[in-house]
């Protein structure tokens, strides 16, 4: 069953339109991968089905109509996003950037207790830090803060832009294996944008390919690297 | 590097200092009222209204990141509700209290509508127009069946004649005769209970969710968005808030003064940026600054008020300051305010915790429910 889909979906800033009517699907339990050049739009594209730039189009997540929804009401609905570059809050420590991440929740202190226990378990090195700033982190601890704290929200689909910018080889491979354990465990849906294509390729359950704001190939992850073309075009090997 | 001192928050040792700067304080603020003369209550009540208002737009600027220079206006908006209310209506000042706090936070929500569209020095200017333009409004002929006009209002406090000499408290007297110079400690009291209960208000909303929420758009509003917070509400919220807490310090001097002009400091714009600066030398975004950086602003224009007479400068400051003839308090305090941000840019409490910092090892709580002890070490695997 579809969990997330856009149909028609555009948007852009002020006068100028990235996205061009873009048709885009994520079904329950998938890792759904956007590939793309710079200026593609992969960045407008998960900006607008957060809702935090005007779109238009339709987009439907869990059986509701979010294409007029505010961005706190869409996280209501169980999606959360982490935003591109460090989107973390500089000044609040580690656990408050966590607390502030379950705003929406209204299921009692306790039960946001044990999920911030869950996420210190699963980022122990989140754990360490705890106390401190979060500004004060690395990049790799911002990035993985900023992903636990979107799932302290208990999202069904994590939209995550560009993990992987600015970080070590290594630290972005293990920032996949975390995105990968989840959705094997958790069940957690996932949609990634990625400029790492073969990074981004091993974990795909359905790859998007963005060019100047249209979706111009769709397939699996095979299928797609199956294709010469594309393949040369877009994954260089 | 090893620290002399270690400190467990939440440990006994915390808790015996807490004791001790508890008893301090609540020493001085039993020891002012009963045992200082009234100049010396007199200046605390000044400082006390000072604090309170830098600390409700603490809320707004130093934890929300919205900047106003128009809060003489909601100061204003206090000062005008209890003198019209108790000189044109006859209400006890005590119960125009509420009123004020709603008036002020209906007029402070309105104010954000434009903060939700403008940043910076956008707003700075929207809401600087708003502290302008409170004072011609209340000059306005129009107003003047209302506000007085330029006179302003008379007999905005309490009357104690010699039948009614007295403030009791469900039949407690716990002040004797209040009239004349005696009416001091209970005004100084007024002062300290508005103190506390804005400090408190303040405290409450910072150590909650919804604080959690005010510093992430401080600090990254898109995120704070993606998040789940309603900027549009939650910047409201804190702009009501903010503007309710400062209209109280506002009443107080209305009651205190017994009369209210358009004129007075605080209500024009220059007592918004004089709340803005005690604030910011205090230590913006930190419960104690504002409380700290009011004392030594009143504590500097007190000790310097009466050097524009030559003779009343000490001997050693004469030549810095003897070609002044006017109070070179707040001068002072421009110059503090200007090596302040050089040397310690978060204020004078952000400068105290990282002299702290050298020599004591501050240990956190644990998180959460308190069930790490020892934070894990191994990756978790599985």
């Amino acid at each position: 069953m579809s969990l997330l889909r856009a149909q028609g979906l555009t948007a852009g800033y002020g006068p100028v339109t990235v996205l061009n009517a873009i048709d885009l699907e994520v079904n329950e339990g998938e890792i759904v991968v956007i590939l793309g050049a710079n200026g593609a739009g992969k960045t407008t594209t998960m900006r607008a089905v957060s809702g935090t730039i005007p779109r238009s189009g339709v987009v439907e997540f869990d059986g509701h109509d979010i294409s007029r929804t505010s961005p706190d009401a869409i996280v209501r609905h169980g999606l959360a996003q982490v935003p591109q570059g460090r989107g973390t809050f500089p000044e609040l420590s580690v656990e408050d950037n966590l607390r502030a991440g379950a705003i929406t929740r209204r299921d009692g202190a306790g039960a946001v207790a044990a999920d911030l226990q869950r996420w210190f378990e699963q980022f122990p090195r989140l754990a360490e830090r705890r106390s401190q700033r979060a500004g004060s982190l690395s990049g790799g601890e911002q990035q993985m803060l900023a992903i636990a704290r979107a799932l302290m929200s208990r999202p069904k689909l994590l939209l995550c832009d560009e993990p992987s910018l600015g970080l070590a080889p290594l630290i972005t491979k293990e920032l996949f294996e975390v995105i990968e354990r989840l959705n094997a465990q958790e069940g957690l849906s996932v949609l990634l944008v990625e400029q790492n294509a073969n990074l981004a390729m091993h974990m795909a359950s359905r790859v998007y390919l963005l060019e100047t704001g249209r979706i111009v190939a769709s397939g699996s992850a095979a299928e797609l690297s199956a294709d010469d073309t594309i393949r040369k075009a877009y994954l260089g090997f | 590097m090893t620290m002399p001192f270690t400190l467990r928050s939440g440990g006994a040792a915390s808790w015996a200092l807490r004791l001790v700067a508890g008893a301090v304080l609540v020493y001085v603020m039993f020891w002012i009222p009963t045992q200082a003369s009234n100049g010396v209550i007199d200046t605390c009540i000044t400082a006390l209204t000072l604090m309170a208002a830098a600390m409700a737009l603490n809320l707004l600027l130093g934890y929300t990141g919205q900047i106003s220079i128009g809060h003489s206006a909601f100061f204003g908006i206090g000062a005008y509700t209890t003198g019209i209310l108790v000189s044109r209506y006859g209400w006890s000042p005590f119960q125009t209290l509420a009123v004020a706090f709603v008036v002020a936070f209906v007029v402070g929500a309105l104010v954000s509508l434009p903060a939700l569209r403008i940043k910076g020095v956008y707003l700075a200017l929207v809401t600087l127009s708003l502290g302008l333009v409170f004072p011609q409004l209340i000059k306005a002929p129009k107003m003047e069946w209302l506000t007085g006009g330029a006179r302003g209002l008379d007999k905005t406090g309490f009357k104690f004649t010699k039948k009614n000499p007295t403030y009791e408290i469900f039949g407690w007297n716990p002040w004797g005769n209040l009239r004349g110079e005696n009416v001091k400690p209970f005004l100084y009291w007024i002062a300290m209970i508005i103190v506390i209960i804005v400090y408190l208000a303040c405290r409450g909303v910072v150590k909650s969710r919804a604080g959690r929420s005010l510093i992430a758009i401080r600090d990254n509003e898109t995120a704070a968005a993606v998040m789940g917070v309603n900027l549009a509400v939650t910047k409201g919220l804190a702009f009501g808030l903010s503007a309710a807490l400062c209209s109280l310090p506002g009443c107080l001097s209305a009651i205190r003064t017994g009369n209210v002009t358009p004129d007075s400091t605080n209500l024009t714009v220059l007592g918004a940026i004089t709340f803005l600066i005690v604030m910011v030398v205090g230590g913006a975004g930190s419960l104690w600054g504002p409380i700290i950086g009011s004392a030594l602003y009143v504590f500097v224009t007190d000790r310097t008020g009466d050097w524009s007479d030559k003779e009343a400068i000490p001997a050693v400051l004469r030549p810095f300051f003897g070609w002044s003839h006017t109070p070179p308090g707040s001068g002072i305090f421009a110059v503090v305010l200007i090596a302040l941000m050089f040397v310690a840019p978060f204020g004078i409490v952000g400068m105290w915790h990282r002299v702290v910092r050298r020599f004591v090892k501050v240990v956190p709580r644990p998180a959460g429910t308190g069930t790490i002890d020892t934070p894990a070490t191994a990756p978790a695997e599985a």
